[in-house]
C-alpha cells in the first residue's frame, strides 16, 4: 500500500521552503517529487533594470553563503564583454576570497551534516572553528557575509603585510582542526554508521543526471571547473581534484574535508606568490552588444551565468544557473529506495541552497491543474501592459 | 574504530574560554575596512551625482534647492542602504565616507534618513579618480 507524504514547503527538517512529495511503501521511499518556486524573487528581471555596476551588488544577494561566487561569475562575464584585462594582483585577491569562502561553506556544511546525523556537539565545534575564517574575511573585506570585494575590472580592497601574516597563521590552526575532523569523521563508529550507504548515487547516474560539485566528485568523477576550464589564475596554482568512491553521504563528507586541505594549500600558494601592482582597472559604463557565458566552481558545484548586452549601460538578459539546480535530479535518484528517516540527511548532503535555484516559476491553474510556462517575450509584453510608465516611488510611506 | 573518540575533545572544552563575548557590556572592535553607514562631507561635494547614479539601492537623492545660489540638498535613506560603499568608490572628491557605527537599529525607518543642505564645492575632480 502506497502513501504520499508531503514534506514542506514549511517543515522543521528543511531550512528553506521547498516542497517534497514522497511516495512511501512502509518505510521505504518509492518515488519523490520536488516542487520549486516558493522563494522566487525575480532577480533576473530586476537585473535588466540596473546598470552593470549596480548588478554586482544585486548578484551578490542571490545567495548569502556563496555570495562571492555569484559576483565573481557575473564580473568575469562582464569583464569579457567589456574586453578588460584584470590585473594579476586583483585576480589573486579574488581567488583568495573564493577559497576562503569555500572553506567557510564546507565547514558550515560539515556542521549541518553533524546536526542532521544527530551529532550536535560536532556541529558546534565545527562552527566555532568556522569563526576563524569568518574573522579573516571580515578583516579583508569589512563584512562577514556580503564581502562586496568584486568590482568590474578587479577588486576593491587591497591586502597588507599584516593581513597576509594573519591569514598564514590562521591556516595552521585550521589545518590542525580539519585533520582532527577528518580522523573523527572516518573513525567515530556511530557517525560513520549513520552516513555510510545512505543516499547511494552510482557513477553512471551521477553523470547522466548532470550532478555537480562535491555530489559528483563523491561518485568518483574528477570534474572541477577550476581544473577543466580554469578561470582567474587557477591554471598557475597547483592543486588536486578530490574524489571519493563510496558514492554515499560519507563520501560527500570526505570529499568536502579533503577539499578543505586543497583550499589551505591554494591559499598558502597565493599568499606566498602574491604579485605586486594595481588591484583594479577602470571599467567603461557601457558594453558592446555581445553575449557571454561565465563558469565558476562554487563551493556547491558549477555556477553558470549567461549575460547578454545590447550596447547600453544595462544588461539585456542575465541568466543564473546555481549549482543546486543541477543536483535536484540526482537527489530524487538518491531518495528512491531509501528510508524516510534519511530524507533530511540526503537532502542536506547536496548542500541545497533553495533561494539560489529559484529561477523559474511554472504557472498552474488552480481549477484545471494545467501547467503553463511563459516565454521571455510574453513576460515582457505582460510587464509592459501592467506598468506602462512606472516611475520610481521615492517618498513612499510605510506601510507600502 | 573505537567508541568515544570525541570524549577527550569534549572534556578539553570544559577548560577553554568561551568563544563569545558578553555583547552589550563588551564590544568587539570593527575591522579597518568595515562598512558602516555613509555620510557626506558637504564642503567637498561638487554635485557630480555619481553616487546617486551608482547606488544599487537607490538610497541617495540629490535635489536642487536654489539653482542661482548653487545650493543643493543630499538625502541618504539609511533604511534602504545596503552598506556596499559603492558611493565611496564612485565619489571623485572623497566627499562620501563610511562611518564605523553598527548599532543603528531604530523603531521608525524615517528616523534613519539623513540630509544635508550645502553650497556646491568648487573643487575640481582629480584626473585619475578611484574606479
Amino acid at each position: 500500500m502506497n502513501f504520499q507524504i508531503p514534506i514542506g514547503p514549511q517543515h522543521p527538517a528543511l531550512k528553506e521552503p521547498i516542497g517534497l512529495r514522497i511516495t512511501v511503501e512502509g518505510e521505504i521511499i518509492r518515488d519523490a517529487d520536488i516542487r520549486l518556486g516558493y522563494n522566487h524573487r525575480g532577480i533576473e528581471k530586476l537585473a535588466e533594470q540596473k546598470t552593470w555596476i549596480q548588478n554586482v551588488y544585486l548578484t551578490e544577494r542571490i545567495c548569502g553563503i556563496c555570495s562571492h561566487s555569484h559576483t565573481t561569475c557575473y564580473v568575469q562575464g562582464v569583464e569579457k564583454l567589456m574586453e578588460l584585462e584584470t590585473p594579476k594582483r586583483g585576480l589573486y585577491i579574488r581567488m583568495l576570497i573564493s577559497e576562503l569562502e569555500r572553506i567557510h561553506s564546507h565547514l558550515l556544511w560539515l556542521g549541518v551534516a553533524g546536526h542532521e546525523a544527530g551529532f550536535d556537539s560536532f556541529f558546534m565545534y565545527v562552527w566555532r572553528d568556522r569563526e576563524i575564517v569568518m574573522d579573516i574575511l571580515e578583516t579583508i573585506s569589512g563584512n562577514r557575509v556580503h564581502y562586496a570585494i568584486n568590482t568590474i575590472g578587479g577588486v576593491r580592497r587591497d591586502l597588507d603585510e599584516l593581513q597576509v601574516k594573519r591569514i598564514l597563521d590562521s591556516l595552521e590552526v585550521l589545518r590542525r582542526r580539519s585533520q582532527y575532523y577528518l580522523n573523527l569523521g572516518t573513525t567515530e563508529p556511530s557517525f560513520v554508521a549513520r552516513l555510510a550507504r545512505v543516499g547511494y548515487l552510482s557513477r553512471e547516474d551521477a553523470l547522466s543526471l548532470c550532478a555537480v560539485g562535491p555530489t559528483l566528485r563523491a561518485s568518483g568523477v574528477p570534474m572541477d571547473v577550476r581544473k577543466d576550464d580554469p578561470y582567474a589564475a587557477y591554471d598557475e596554482v597547483p592543486f588536486e581534484v578530490c574524489t571519493a568512491g563510496t558514492c554515499d553521504v560519507l563520501g560527500r563528507t570526505v570529499v568536502r574535508i579533503k577539499e578543505l586541505f586543497q583550499s589551505y594549500n591554494i591559499i598558502e600558494y597565493l599568499m606566498k606568490n602574491l604579485p605586486t601592482g594595481p588591484i583594479a582597472v577602470r571599467a567603461p559604463r557601457r558594453a558592446k552588444p555581445n553575449e557571454v557565458v561565465s563558469r565558476y566552481e562554487a563551493p556547491r558545484g558549477e555556477n553558470l551565468h549567461y549575460i547578454k548586452s545590447n550596447g547600453s549601460d544595462k544588461p539585456e538578459r542575465l541568466k543564473v544557473r546555481a549549482p543546486t539546480l543541477g543536483n535536484y535530479a540526482a537527489t530524487i535518484k538518491m531518495l528512491k529506495n531509501g528510508f524516510i528517516a534519511d530524507v533530511p540527511l540526503i537532502f542536506a548532503a547536496i548542500d541545497p541552497c533553495i533561494c539560489c535555484a529559484e529561477r523559474a516559476v511554472a504557472l498552474i491553474d488552480a481549477r484545471t491543474g494545467q501547467e503553463k510556462i511563459m516565454s521571455l517575450k510574453s513576460l515582457k509584453e505582460l510587464s509592459l501592459k501592467v506598468s506602462p510608465t512606472t516611475t520610481r516611488k521615492r517618498e513612499i510611506e510605510w506601510p507600502l | 574504530m573505537k567508541i568515544g573518540v570525541f570524549i577527550p575533545e569534549l572534556i578539553r572544552h570544559l577548560f577553554r574560554t568561551p568563544a563569545t563575548v558578553d555583547y552589550p557590556f563588551k564590544k568587539l572592535e570593527v575591522p579597518k575596512s568595515f562598512r558602516g553607514s555613509p555620510y557626506l562631507q558637504p564642503e567637498l561635494c561638487i554635485v557630480c551625482r555619481a553616487c546617486e547614479r551608482d547606488c544599487p539601492a537607490e538610497a541617495i537623492e540629490i535635489n536642487t534647492v536654489k539653482e542661482e545660489e548653487k545650493i543643493f540638498s543630499l538625502v541618504i535613506y539609511n533604511d534602504r542602504c545596503i552598506h556596499c560603499a559603492q558611493c565611496v568608490d564612485s565619489c571623485p572628491t572623497k566627499a562620501m565616507q563610511m562611518d564605523e557605527k553598527f548599532e543603528i537599529s531604530n523603531f521608525n525607518r524615517h528616523n534613519l534618513k539623513m540630509d544635508w543642505e550645502f553650497v556646491r564645492a568648487a573643487v575640481k575632480p582629480k584626473a585619475e579618480n578611484k574606479s
